[in-house]
C-alpha cells in the first residue's frame, strides 16, 4: 500500500503542495486529477523521492528508497526514450535497471510488443519509431517488469483512441495482478471508467478525495437527462429548472437547483404516460472537475 | 544488486560512446597521421630521386659496374650506357646526370648533369677513383707483398664519449612534451565528451525514469567509469600502437637505422612516461572528468550541451599553458607551489619528475592531495547530482545552481 501523509513541498516561497494525505491499496487504481500547476507531477516526483519534501511517504510500511524501486513502474509525462538504441535494447537497459534478469526480458519481448500491436519492431531504432510507437515502447519499459507499484504520469496524452483502449487493458491488467496504480490525466472519461479513488488538486490543495460515485453523488442528482416534444422555451418555466441545454432534436439537459424537483418534474414532462427518457444524475465528473479545480465556472 | 546497476550503467556509456565514429576516428587518428607522414616521405623520397641517378659511361665495362655499385640502386641508371642515351635522358630530366669514366695511366671522370654534383657524391666519386688508382698505381710499381703492406697502412680515429648528459636532456625534453601534450590531448577530449554525453541528458524525462531505478550517485559513478574505460581503451590502442610501431621500426629498412640511432633516447623516454607520472596523468584526467560531468549538469538545456565541457577545458588548456615558460627550469618556485594544486599537479608535477628535482615524499604529498580532492569532489557532485540533473529551470547560471542543490 501507498501512504501519503502530511505531504508538502515548497519551493523557496511558493507552496507546490499542501498536506496532501491519501492512501492506495494493492489492487486499487487512483487517478490523481488537477489543472496544469495543480502539484500532480510534484506529487509523483516526491513519491520517488527526486525532492526533498515534508511530511510522510511509504510503500508497504517501507521509505521508499533504493530497496523499492524495483517495485516501482513508472511512466513520466514527457515521454523520452534512447534515441540511438534498438528497441530491444532500450527494453533490457531499463529492465535491467529495474533489476530483471537479460535472459527473462528477452524472452518476454516479442509477447509484450504484440500485446501493444509494434510486432517486428525488435531491431528498430528507437529514432525511426513514431511518435505513437515510441509510446507504446516506454509504457512497456514501465510494466515488463511487472511493478507493484505503478505510476503514469498523464499516460494517455496524445494516444489516438485504439492506443487508449490498449493502454486501459494494460493497467486493467496490472490491477487484476493486484497492483497498486496511481495516474494523473485531464481526461475525466479515462478518470471514470478506470479509478476507483481519485483525488483533485487545486493550487497544491487536495480539494476532492474520494471513490467517484460517492464524489459525484455529494454534488446532488442536479441533472436531467430528458427525451420530449416540449420545446425549450417550455422547459425553462419549469419550476426549479435553470438550465436547458438542447443536446438533440427532442432530447434535453436540464438543471436544477433543487434535486428534489426531480419528482415534479418528472410528473409535469409525462403527464402520468410513458416517457422515453428521464434520467436524473448527478453531475459528470467532468463538470466537477471544471467546478473544483478551475475557478468554478462550470 | 547495487553494484550491479552501477555497473550496467558503466557499461552503457562506454559500448555507447566507443561503438561511435567519433571515437573511432579520435583513437586511430594519430596511427593514420603517421602512417600518412611516413608514406608521403617514402613517395616524395622515391620520386626525388628517380630524376636525381646518374648515368655511367665508360669503354671499361669493370670500371664501370665498380661505379654503379657505389652508387647504389637509388642513385644509379644502369641501363643507360652510352653517351648518347645519357643526352636523351638528361633531357627528358630522367637523370640528373652522366659519368664518363675513361682508364688509362692516369683515371679520368668527366661528370655532365643539370646540377652540379652533391658534396657527397663527388666525394664518393672521388674515393672510388683515388681508390682504383692506388691499385693500378701498386699494380704498376710492382712492389712486394710487404710494400702493399705498408702502403696500405690507415690511420685509426676513435671517438670515446665519457657523458650521455646531452642525450638525457633530449630525453628529459621529448617526456615532458609528450605527457603535457598527451595529458591535454586526453583532458580537453574526455572533458567535453563527459559534459556532453550528461549535458545531453540534463532535464529529460528518461532521468526520471533512471532515477526510479538506481540513485543519482550511482547513475553518476556508473558515467564517470564509463568514460574511464573509454580512456583505459584509448591509453591501450596507444600503448600497443607504440609497442608495434617500435617493433616494426626495427625490422623495416626505412627506419631500422633511426632506431638503431635513437633506441637509447627512445627507451629513456618511455621509461620516464611508464612511472609515476602516468598515475599523475590518468587520476588528472578523473578529476577533469569529474569537473566535467559537473558543469553537463549545470547546464540549462541539452541544447547547450556542446558548450557544457568549456569550463573544464578552459582549465586544462590554462594548466597546460602555464607549463610553457617551465620547461628549462622544473624547480622555479611557481611549478613546485603548482605541482601540489589539484587540476594543475597533473602537469607540474610529472614535470618535475622528470627533470628529477621532486622528492618522494612530495611526489607522495602531491598525489594524495589530488585523489583526496578526487574522493571530495565526486561524493559531492554525487549527491547533488539528481537535484541538478532532474531541475529545468532556464533562469540563470547560479539560480540553476541553487534550486539543483535545493531539490
Amino acid at each position: 500500500m501507498l501512504k501519503i501523509e502530511h505531504l508538502a513541498k515548497h519551493f523557496g516561497d511558493l507552496e507546490a503542495l499542501h498536506d496532501i494525505n491519501f492512501q492506495v491499496a494493492d489492487g486499487e487504481i487512483m487517478g490523481l486529477i488537477g489543472q496544469n500547476g495543480a502539484g500532480k507531477s510534484t506529487t509523483f516526483h516526491s513519491i520517488l523521492n527526486f525532492l526533498k519534501y515534508e511530511g510522510t511517504i511509504s510503500w508497504n510500511d517501507q521509505d521508499i528508497n533504493e530497496s523499492v524501486f524495483d517495485q516501482i513502474g513508472y511512466l513520466p509525462e514527457e515521454r523520452s526514450l534512447m534515441p540511438k538504441l534498438t528497441v530491444e535494447q532500450q527494453i533490457l537497459y531499463l529492465a535491467q535497471l529495474k533489476g530483471q534478469p537479460a535472459r527473462k526480458i528477452k524472452g518476454g519481448i516479442d509477447e509484450w510488443l504484440q500485446r501493444f500491436e509494434v510486432k517486428g519492431k525488435r531491431t528498430d531504432k528507437i529514432r525511426a519509431l513514431s511518435k505513437g510507437n515510441q509510446q507504446k515502447i516506454q509504457l512497456i519499459c514501465t510494466l515488463i517488469h511487472r511493478p507493484s507499484l505503478i505510476i503514469l504520469d498523464e499516460p494517455f496524452s496524445g494516444l489516438d483512441p485504439v492506443n487508449v483502449d490498449l493502454l486501459e487493458q494494460a493497467i486493467l491488467n496490472a490491477k487484476a495482478q493486484g497492483a497498486a496504480i496511481i495516474f494523473s490525466s485531464h481526461d475525466m472519461g479515462n478518470v471514470e471508467a478506470l479509478c476507483d479513488e481519485l483525488v483533485m488538486l487545486r493550487h497544491g490543495n487536495m480539494v476532492l478525495h474520494g471513490e467517484i460515485r460517492a464524489i459525484r453523488e455529494q454534488f446532488g442528482k442536479n441533472e436531467i437527462f430528458v427525451t420530449t416534444d416540449w420545446s425549450q422555451e417550455a422547459l425553462l418555466q419549469l419550476e426549479h429548472v435553470i438550465e436547458a441545454k438542447q443536446l438533440s432534436r427532442h432530447r434535453f439537459m436540464l438543471r436544477v437547483d433543487d434535486p428534489a424537483a426531480g419528482q415534479p418534474i418528472f410528473q409535469e414532462l409525462s403527464g402520468g404516460h410513458y416517457i422515453e427518457e428521464f434520467s436524473q444524475q448527478p453531475p459528470t465528473l467532468d463538470e466537477i472537475f471544471r467546478l473544483k479545480a478551475g475557478d468554478g465556472h462550470a | 544488486m547495487g553494484m550491479r546497476k552501477l555497473w550496467l550503467v558503466t557499461v552503457n556509456t562506454y559500448l555507447r560512446q566507443v561503438k561511435s565514429w567519433s571515437f573511432l576516428i579520435l583513437v586511430l587518428s594519430p596511427f593514420v597521421m603517421i602512417a600518412l607522414s611516413f608514406g608521403i616521405g617514402w613517395i616524395s623520397a622515391n620520386s626525388a630521386t628517380n630524376g636525381d641517378r646518374i648515368a655511367v659511361v665508360s669503354n671499361q665495362p669493370a670500371l664501370r659496374s665498380a661505379y654503379l655499385k657505389t652508387l647504389g640502386k637509388d642513385g644509379a641508371a644502369p641501363a643507360i650506357k652510352t653517351v648518347k642515351a645519357a643526352k636523351q635522358a638528361q633531357r627528358t630530366e630522367k637523370i640528373q646526370g652522366y659519368v664518363v669514366l675513361t682508364q688509362g695511366k692516369q683515371l679520368k671522370a668527366v661528370y655532365r648533369g643539370s646540377q652540379a654534383l652533391s658534396s657527397s657524391r663527388k666525394a664518393k666519386l672521388t674515393s672510388f677513383l683515388t681508390s682504383v688508382q692506388n691499385q693500378q698505381n701498386v699494380a704498376q710499381a710492382k712492389l712486394t707483398k710487404q710494400q702493399v703492406a705498408t702502403l696500405q697502412q690507415q690511420p685509426i680515429v676513435q671517438q670515446k664519449v665519457t657523458s650521455s648528459l646531452g642525450q638525457k636532456k633530449v630525453a628529459k625534453m621529448a617526456s615532458f612534451w609528450i605527457l603535457v601534450f598527451m595529458v591535454y590531448m586526453i583532458l580537453t577530449t574526455y572533458s567535453s565528451i563527459t559534459a556532453q554525453e550528461i549535458a545531453s541528458e540534463k532535464g529529460t524525462k528518461i532521468m526520471e525514469i533512471i532515477f526510479s531505478s538506481t540513485t543519482a550517485i550511482k547513475y553518476f559513478l556508473g558515467k564517470i567509469f564509463g568514460v574511464l574505460l573509454m580512456i583505459v581503451t584509448q591509453l591501450v590502442v596507444y600503448v600497443i600502437g607504440g609497442w608495434a610501431s617500435l617493433t616494426a621500426g626495427q625490422h623495416f629498412s626505412a627506419t631500422r637505422d633511426l632506431y638503431t640511432s635513437y633506441h637509447a633516447l627512445i627507451n629513456q623516454v618511455v621509461g620516464n612516461l611508464f612511472s609515476i607520472n602516468l598515475v599523475f596523468l590518468f587520476v588528472g584526467v578523473i578529476l577533469y572528468t569529474v569537473l566535467a560531468a559537473f558543469c553537463g549538469a549545470l547546464v540549462a538545456k541539452p541544447e547547450d550541451s556542446s558548450k557544457a565541457g568549456y569550463p573544464a577545458v578552459y582549465l586544462s588548456m590554462i594548466a597546460f599553458f602555464a607549463t610553457f615558460p617551465f620547461q628549462s627550469n622544473a624547480d622555479a618556485l611557481f611549478v613546485r607551489i603548482m605541482s601540489y594544486m589539484p587540476f594543475f599537479s597533473s602537469y607540474f608535477m610529472p614535470m618535475r619528475v622528470i627533470n628529477g628535482t621532486a622528492s618522494t615524499l612530495q611526489i607522495s604529498l602531491s598525489m594524495l592531495i589530488l585523489l583526496a580532492t578526487l574522493l571530495g569532489m565526486t561524493w559531492y557532485i554525487g549527491r547533488i547530482y539528481g537535484g541538478l540533473m532532474l531541475q529545468t529551470d532556464e533562469g540563470s547560471f547560479w539560480k540553476r545552481l541553487k534550486r539543483g542543490l535545493a531539490n
